[in-house]
């Protein structure tokens, strides 16, 4: 078998290894290290690579890539998986986006991609993790949250040709109706579409909230999803879901606040939206309602904040622009 | 009529007044101001004091108190109620428990009372506050969530006499099943104790979770007990619903995990445990099993820290002992 080695994972059989990558260093001198898990079938297949926490506090992933590994059998398995279940790590132990030893950049991992090894401390995290992903990964599955516990949405990349086509299996293999084939001009720095042009069709799974807002169910959901993309790329065995006719869009919009106060959402994720409509509603310290902020477009919510205060800024929604049956 | 002057808001007459208390002074030489209004009604009764957000990320509370306000007509009022719904306002912006300005000491605000007028910034916080609440309130009911969603339970000052007494009434009105009667000696500087050991009956209900973990159903469940307080104090009128049997604690254990890892909770708030339950799980980074959390004590779940990653000292459980029908 050929070897597979990242970090101090090394596969070189079927079954599991465990291991750390070294993604950058600590103020201490202390290797900062990203767990990695390889696990390898009866034989030489594609490489699926599995990533969460890109972004530190959106920990469904994470969950959902353990349970995953658990209930995965080796000897079930035709090919390898790859997964590293806490990318960020200091961001993930510190539960934010970002890493906290990121000072003076946007320090956004998922717009750092394929990374620099001199640059930035965020740049050097992606560069390490990215240099692996390009050498062993057929196929990559990059798991985000967004807000709120009921988000449930998707992207795949690249869009079109013959690898949008297997992105776009992978895409209706996972089953989240609402989904974008994501246009490569966008998310620039993302692993997402730095592997699409790189050949590696591609996945971002966006499944629960921030934080702790997410439920068992939707872990135990995510990851019966992910097994029916490997069962789509006959990595596992056994019949495929069909999820049915799925949602696509031609772009997202997000939105951001203009104004603070106290917030209370007034709309749910996956709901149709006419520009206009309510999504919400601002109050003042004194608790009465200062505005009702509306949708400039229509769409679809993918995202809705959370959060009961906000300052001017903040993402107030995301919007799948122009839904088609597809 | 009274006149009631909390900062700026000044009340003469029925009505509602709003303004700001001024609890210190921010680095860039602006006041530090936490919002203030004056209910007060057409016939003369008892001032309730209410206040929310003592630790910052505490929200649920906040909404509570807004809910109520924004529905209470003066003429329907008898005495006054005096709300400062966003404490510790600092705090309060910056989604977390303390003042992010309170850089040597404890910080916490809930055990500075009654304050320093030169003392750290919390305890100057505490002294702005207390001197007004110690001169018009004749009750004090003060809003905190503890972590998770599920979390429903109450405590008042037990001080024997007359002033358990009416907590004790004050809880039956509120009507959370788990309550503490708190005994004199514990929560040393909590506004509820203090206010309490002056001679004003004071009860402290947790509701919800912190930051985004509470729902709309909370808010409103939470503002009609808070009315059914009012009726039971003659501030308004209509029948006082019976919320029938509480729960009685003789106190309350804080555990504290003693490992670190990802953590998922295998109890509900309000759930009864003995010692050896196991209320939750720890997994290590690769997602193997790293051990269950079991409960010291016997009694019932107060709260439960929710996940999903853990350090050493965080707050694992909260325990009412002893729990007795009454």
């Amino acid at each position: 078998m050929k070897p597979i080695e990242i970090g101090t994972a090394k596969s070189e059989h079927s079954g599991r290894v465990d291991g750390m990558l070294q993604v950058g260093w600590l103020p201490d001198g202390y290797p900062m290290e990203t767990p990695v898990t390889i696990l390898r079938g009866r034989d030489d297949g594609p490489v699926v690579w599995i990533h969460g926490c890109v972004h530190g506090n959106e920990y469904c992933g994470t969950f959902t890539i353990h349970k995953f590994l658990r209930e995965l059998d080796p000897a079930g398995l035709n090919g390898c998986v790859v997964a590293l279940p806490a990318l960020n790590i200091t961001a993930f132990q510190k539960n934010q986006r970002m890493s906290p030893f990121e000072g003076y950049n946007g320090g956004d991992l998922n717009r750092c991609f394929p990374g620099r090894v001199d640059g930035t401390l965020t740049e050097q995290i992606a560069y390490h993790v990215y240099r692996h992903l390009r050498a062993h990964a057929t196929h990559l599955i990059d798991f985000h949250t967004a807000f709120t516990a009921d988000t449930r949405w998707a992207l795949f990349a690249p869009p079109s040709g013959d690898q949008g086509k297997v992105a776009e299996a992978m895409a209706r293999a996972f089953g989240f109706s609402n989904t974008l084939p994501a246009p490569l001009d966008i998310l620039g720095g993302s692993a997402l579409t730095t592997a699409a042009k790189d050949g590696i069709p591609g996945l971002i799974v966006e499944a629960g909230g921030l934080d702790t807002a997410f439920s068992p169910e939707t872990v135990a959901d995510a990851a019966e999803r992910l097994r029916n993309v490997l069962r789509r790329l006959e990595m596992l065995p056994g019949a495929v879901t069909d999820y049915g006719t799925m949602t696509f869009f031609s772009n997202f919009a997000w939105v951001n606040t203009t104004r603070g106060g106290l917030f209370r959402a007034a709309v749910k994720c996956g709901q149709a939206l006419k520009k206009g409509d309510v999504v919400g509603r601002y109050y003042d310290a004194h608790g009465e309602m200062v505005e009702e902020s509306r949708s400039p477009h229509d769409g679809i919510v993918l995202a809705i904040s959370s959060w009961p205060v906000m300052p001017s800024g903040e993402i107030l929604i995301h919007i799948g622009l122009n839904p088609r049956a597809a | 009529m009274k006149t009631i002057e909390v900062g700026t808001a000044v009340s003469r007459a029925a009505g509602k007044s709003k303004g700001f208390l001024d609890v210190g002074t921010l680095p860039d030489g602006r006041p530090m101001r936490s919002p203030v209004i004056i209910l007060q009604g057409a016939a003369d009764g008892p001032t309730l004091w209410l206040h929310g957000c003592v630790h910052g990320n505490e929200y649920c509370g906040t909404f509570i108190i807004h809910e109520v306000l924004r529905a209470l007509a003066p003429g329907d009022l008898k005495g006054a109620v005096v709300a400062l719904p966003a404490l510790n306002v600092t705090a309060f912006e910056k989604n977390q428990r303390m003042s992010p300005f309170e850089g040597y000491n404890a910080g916490d605000l809930n055990r500075n009372f009654p304050g320093k007028a030169d003392g750290s910034v919390t305890q100057q916080m505490a002294h702005a506050i207390y001197a007004p609440l110690k001169q018009y309130a004749d009750y004090l009911i003060d809003f905190h969530t503890a972590m998770t969603p599920d979390v429903r339970w109450a405590l008042y000052a037990n001080i024997p006499g007359d002033i358990g007494k009416k907590g004790d009434g004050i809880a039956r009105a509120f009507g959370y099943r788990s309550t503490l009667p708190a005994p004199p000696d514990i929560l040393p500087g909590s506004a509820m104790m203090i206010a309490a050991k002056d001679g004003i009956p004071a009860f402290i209900v947790e509701a919800g979770g912190k930051g985004p973990a509470f729902t709309p159903e909370t808010v409103t469940d939470g503002a009609e007990r808070l009315r059914n307080v009012m009726r039971h104090l003659g501030m308004l009128s209509g029948k006082v619903t019976d919320c029938g049997k509480m729960w009685n604690f003789s106190n309350f254990a804080w555990v504290h995990s003693t490992q670190g890892g990802l953590f998922q909770r295998a109890v509900k708030c309000g759930d009864r445990i003995t010692v050896g339950s196991v209320i939750g799980h720890y997994f290590d980074m690769h997602g193997r099993p790293a051990g269950e959390a079991k409960a010291p004590h016997p009694g019932i779940v107060l709260a439960i820290h929710p996940g999903p990653i853990m350090a050493a000292g965080e707050t694992l459980i909260h325990i009412g002992l002893d729990p007795t029908e009454v």
